[in-house]
């Protein structure tokens, strides 16, 4: 051995690999496994990075250009109903009444305006009547107008109002609107924004907590102040009801058969393979699907929640019954061999003990199902919820086949309109939109939390 | 003289509770059980050893159709249990399983009250009439399962809180709160610490009284301390069955033997 | 049966190694015997003394077997053959230790022997006797080797003939001590000397018994064969004053 000459060497790394070496210096090997795990670390924390600013930055722009939509610009005026041009007969016939278009009702609301500025002591320099009555929103009439066919007894009588103001009086207090922008600008003069300066110190204009984005309608394309999410709050919520009630025992029916009772042959193989393949598809051709099918074939109406629902079901279906055999399968087999053990039959053992254990599961499922459904806008395109809905739709279930809007769909709409205004709104829109689905989260965590058992 | 031997014949014969003959289980294509044929006595321990994979947990399984919850599970032969053939295709598995309950390898109490894992079984076999019924067989039951005194106080209180030890005997508990004839414990002292184990084993021993008891096990000192009869499994065959006394010290096959000395696996 | 090897290898050391020591005792207790026999015949007070020394190595040997058993036990849980194994060992390193402590008697006697006038070819008859016993012990050593049941009956039935030397050695002492009293002194220590060697006789059937335990799992069922007419015999004591 000791006359060959590499047998130096070779005992060298012969001990440098299976010790004799102090545990104080660390080697070569070691430190190089050490920088590689420092680099993948780094690695990790820059993509963590990524992503959060992403997120940050995505809230900080919806949030920066979407919050204003919570507040709204009024005007506070007293408008006398003047029975001459309201109610001509006399006889307070609501029927003759409604004839009676918002165009009757606009001298009465600029006349109430002046009062309003006359009282208030603001000087009216340098601007015409016709710029001022311009201030007020093109929805101010039809509010009036609403309240008086609600009550027609008011005829005659002097009422406070608190009208809208313009859509470029209101962004002027938001600043989307300035003074340079106003003089480009053929809808606004600067004028009138000095004039809104002043009606606002002397309290006459007042910019306050802007409930009716929630309740009210959709509104034209000229009047975004007046805009709401009101009927596509509506139909969001009609459509998930709908969803809720046939997709989760639809779903858990379905698991559950397939889980526990369904021999294991091809047919179900089959069955399994295209429900996880049903969860990749596109919702668009879900869409295409319900177009065809509920509207073309079974004839329902459009842009009805009723169909939206029926969509959206097919699409959450998928989602439930996956995660609903994932929590299913994960209730431990000796839950189900003990409940077998003292004589229960298979019925009782995944009803009694199976079923409870996988609760947790399941919801969280459902509700993830239903936040996805809730925020799908394309399939709810083909099928007509796109539409321009003004009305509200009943109460259901006749509602279900009114139709309605829904929220990402309301979000599509008004991206898609020429007023700066609107994208306001659409950003407001989305916060809506992201609230309900946090809620719904939160609510699936909590439900989790609630119902989790350990065994 | 002759009396005397055709009545203890008789006496025999009445004591077999379960009578096992050419048994075959398959398992698909894989004959895991071949040509078992084995009387379990009424009111005694009898055990199953043998190496894993021989067969004794398919075999206690047939006992009570667990094994029909597997898909492409056949069993063939004769398994009558008090004379009656377990596999006719009269006999709901439910049934029989109320009469033959089964204890598992890991204590498996449901996510529920003390009260409730006992009262589950009486509940759905309707064998209470009124809650003051059902009491008293919960706690008989756990009287039964050497546990009343350790949890009578707090019945209401989940029944995986216990330890491992008191869970298994809740398990036990709750198989004897249906009225078995027979027991059938897969490995019930595998997951258990020495003391739990010994505790489970006392149980078992006072169990005999009124159950004929069957019990896979792996430790062949738990089998020798607990059973009164011993069932050598190897390879799916009932190599020798025979008294626990004559097995542990003069066993007559030779793979039997070598088994519980040490020499084969 | 032992063909096999066990799973875990250290216990077949531990088995070996007890066994091994039973074997080295019983190779010193046939010694002891042999040379106890050696000395009563040759008068030899340094060679008896010798043996009742040699006992002592005996005594420890049991000791350390039955300590070794315990920790077996205690550690391996022996079952079957494994079981009787060391069972069988403990019991038959016991009856070696007996048959140990009776050579040492016999030399313990011999060296009051030495000081008495010898009686003629009685000596020679004890060893005759004392032989036989060897002979056996060695046997049954074997037997228990080979795990040889039909040997070990053999030894078993030997135990016959060493019981029929002591009926007639007794006779003999009996018909000494009635020709001269001064012989009584001798003779009691010879009888008790035969005595010793009888009882080692019975031990060595009790060795072989363990030995077809040990190769069967049974004990033996038919009662270890008597020597007809012991000496407690009243109608002996007759016929041989006759």
């Amino acid at each position: 051995m000791t006359d060959m000459p590499h047998s130096n060497g070779a005992d060298g790394i012969a001990r440098d690999s299976h010790g004799g070496k102090s545990l104080l210096a660390v080697d070569a090997r070691t430190r190089k496994r050490n920088a590689s795990e420092a680099r993948f670390r780094l690695l990790g924390k820059i993509a963590v990075a990524i992503g959060v600013l992403a997120l940050v930055g995505l809230l900080a722009s919806i949030l920066s250009s979407g919050l204003s939509s919570f507040r709204q610009t009024y005007i506070d005026i007293e408008v006398y109903l003047d029975p001459a041009k309201l109610d001509k007969e006399g006889n307070r016939d609501r029927a003759q009444i409604s004839k009676v278009s918002t165009f009757g009702y606009k001298p009465l609301i600029e006349q109430g305006f002046m009062e309003a500025i006359e009282k208030s002591g603001v000087s009216l320099d340098g601007i015409s009547e016709k710029e001022v009555a311009e201030m007020l929103s093109k929805e101010a009439p039809a509010q009036v107008r609403n309240f008086v066919l609600a009550d027609v007894e008011r005829i005659g009588q002097t009422a406070p109002f608190e009208v809208l103001a313009g859509g470029r009086i209101d962004g002027y207090f938001k600043g989307r609107v300035t003074m340079e922008s106003a003089e480009r600008d053929r809808n606004v003069s600067p004028a009138q924004l000095e004039l809104a300066d002043r009606l606002r110190e002397a309290g006459v204009v007042k910019v306050r907590f802007n409930w009716d984005f929630f309740t009210a309608p959709d509104a034209s394309d000229t009047r975004p102040e007046a805009a709401g999410l009101g009927v596509a709050i509506i139909g969001s919520a009609y459509m998930m009801l709908i969803v809720l009630v046939l997709s989760l025992p639809l779903g858990v029916a379905a698991s559950i058969y397939l889980e526990e009772f369904a021999p294991q042959n091809r047919f179900t193989d089959l069955i399994e393979v295209n429900i996880s393949n049903l969860a990749a598809v596109p919702s668009i051709v879900f869409g295409i699907l319900g177009l065809a099918i509920f509207i073309n074939f079974a004839g329902l109406p459009q842009s009805a929640p009723v169909v939206g629902g029926l969509v959206l079901t097919l699409m959450t279906l998928p989602t439930i019954i996956i995660a609903t055999r994932a929590s299913l399968k994960s209730v431990p087999p000796s839950i189900r061999e003990a409940a077998l053990g003292v004589g229960a039959s298979k019925m009782q053992t995944v009803f009694h003990h199976v079923l409870p254990l996988a609760m947790p599961g399941i919801l969280t499922g459902t509700i993830i199902g239903l936040a996805q459904a809730l925020g799908e806008t394309a399939p709810l395109l083909l099928i007509g919820m796109v539409a321009f809905v003004r009305e509200y739709p009943a109460g259901p279930p006749e509602g279900f086949f009114d139709p309605a809007a829904a929220l990402p769909v309301q979000v599509y709409n008004w991206t898609q309109r020429g007023d700066p205004a609107f994208v306001e709104r659409a950003s407001g829109a989305i916060i809506v939109l992201l609230v309900f689905l946090v809620v719904m989260n939160i609510a699936a965590i909590l439900l989790r939390r609630r119902f989790e058992r350990r065994w | 003289m002759k009396d005397n031997i055709e009545g203890r014949k008789l006496v025999d014969q009445m004591d077999v509770k379960f009578e096992t003959r050419d048994v075959q289980v398959f398992y698909g294509e894989t004959h895991a059980i071949k040509d078992v044929s084995v009387d379990i006595l009424d009111k005694t321990v009898t055990s199953f050893i043998g190496p894993s994979g021989c067969g004794k947990s398919t075999f206690l399984r047939a006992l009570n159709r667990m094994n029909d919850t597997i898909p492409g599970c056949r069993v063939e032969g004769s398994l009558t249990l008090d004379g009656e053939d377990i596999y006719d295709p009269k006999v709901d598995p439910v049934q029989l399983r109320a009469k033959v309950g089964m204890v598992f390898q890991k204590p498996n109490p449901f996510p529920k009250s003390i009260y409730d894992n006992i009262a589950y079984g009486p509940r759905i076999h309707g064998l209470a009439r009124n809650k003051a019924e059902l009491d008293e067989i919960v706690e008989m039951s756990l009287r039964r399962g050497a546990l009343w005194d350790e949890v009578k106080d707090r019945l209401q209180e989940p029944g995986t809180g216990l330890s491992g030890g008191q869970q298994q005997r809740l398990c036990i508990a709750r198989s004897v709160a249906t009225a078995p004839e027979v027991l059938l414990m897969d490995e019930p002292c595998s997951a258990l610490d020495p003391i739990a184990t010994a505790q489970v084993e006392e149980l078992i021993d006072e169990l005999k009284q009124n159950f004929s008891v069957v019990i896979v096990t792996h430790s062949m000192q738990q089998a020798a301390r607990v059973s009164q009869k011993t069932a050598f499994f190897h390879l799916g065959y009932l190599v020798e069955y025979g008294d626990t006394d004559t097995i542990f010290t003069n066993p007559t096959d030779p793979r039997t033997e070598s088994y519980i000395t040490g020499r084969i696996g | 049966m032992t063909d096999q090897h066990h799973i875990a290898s250290a216990f077949d050391r531990d088995l070996e190694s007890v066994q091994a020591q039973l074997m080295k005792m019983g190779g010193l207790v046939e010694e002891s015997i042999r040379q106890s026999a050696k000395a009563l015949k040759t008068r030899d007070i340094e060679l008896a003394d010798e043996v009742r020394k040699g006992d002592r190595a005996i005594d420890t040997l049991e000791e350390q077997i039955s300590l070794d058993c315990a920790s077996l036990i205690a550690r391996r849980q022996p079952a079957a053959s494994d079981l009787r194994t060391v069972l069988t060992v403990m019991r038959i390193s016991s009856n070696l230790e007996r048959i140990g402590d009776y050579a040492k008697n016999i030399a313990k006697r011999t060296e009051v022997l030495a000081q008495l006038p010898p009686i003629e070819g009685a000596a020679g008859a004890v060893k005759r006797m004392a032989k036989e016993v060897q002979n056996m012990l060695s046997d049954a050593l074997d037997a228990y080797i080979k795990r040889d049941a039909a040997l070990a009956d053999e030894v078993r039935h030997r135990d016959l003939e060493v019981d029929q030397m002591y009926n007639a050695l007794f006779r003999e002492f009996l018909t000494f001590m009635m020709e001269d009293p001064r012989n009584i002194s001798s003779c009691m220590h010879l009888h008790f000397i035969a005595k010793n060697i009888e009882r080692a006789g019975d031990h060595v059937t009790s060795v072989a018994d363990q030995v077809i335990y040990l190769s069967t799992g049974e004990m033996p069922e038919d009662p270890r064969p008597k020597g007809n007419g012991a000496p407690y015999d009243i109608d002996t004591f007759q016929e041989s004053d006759e």
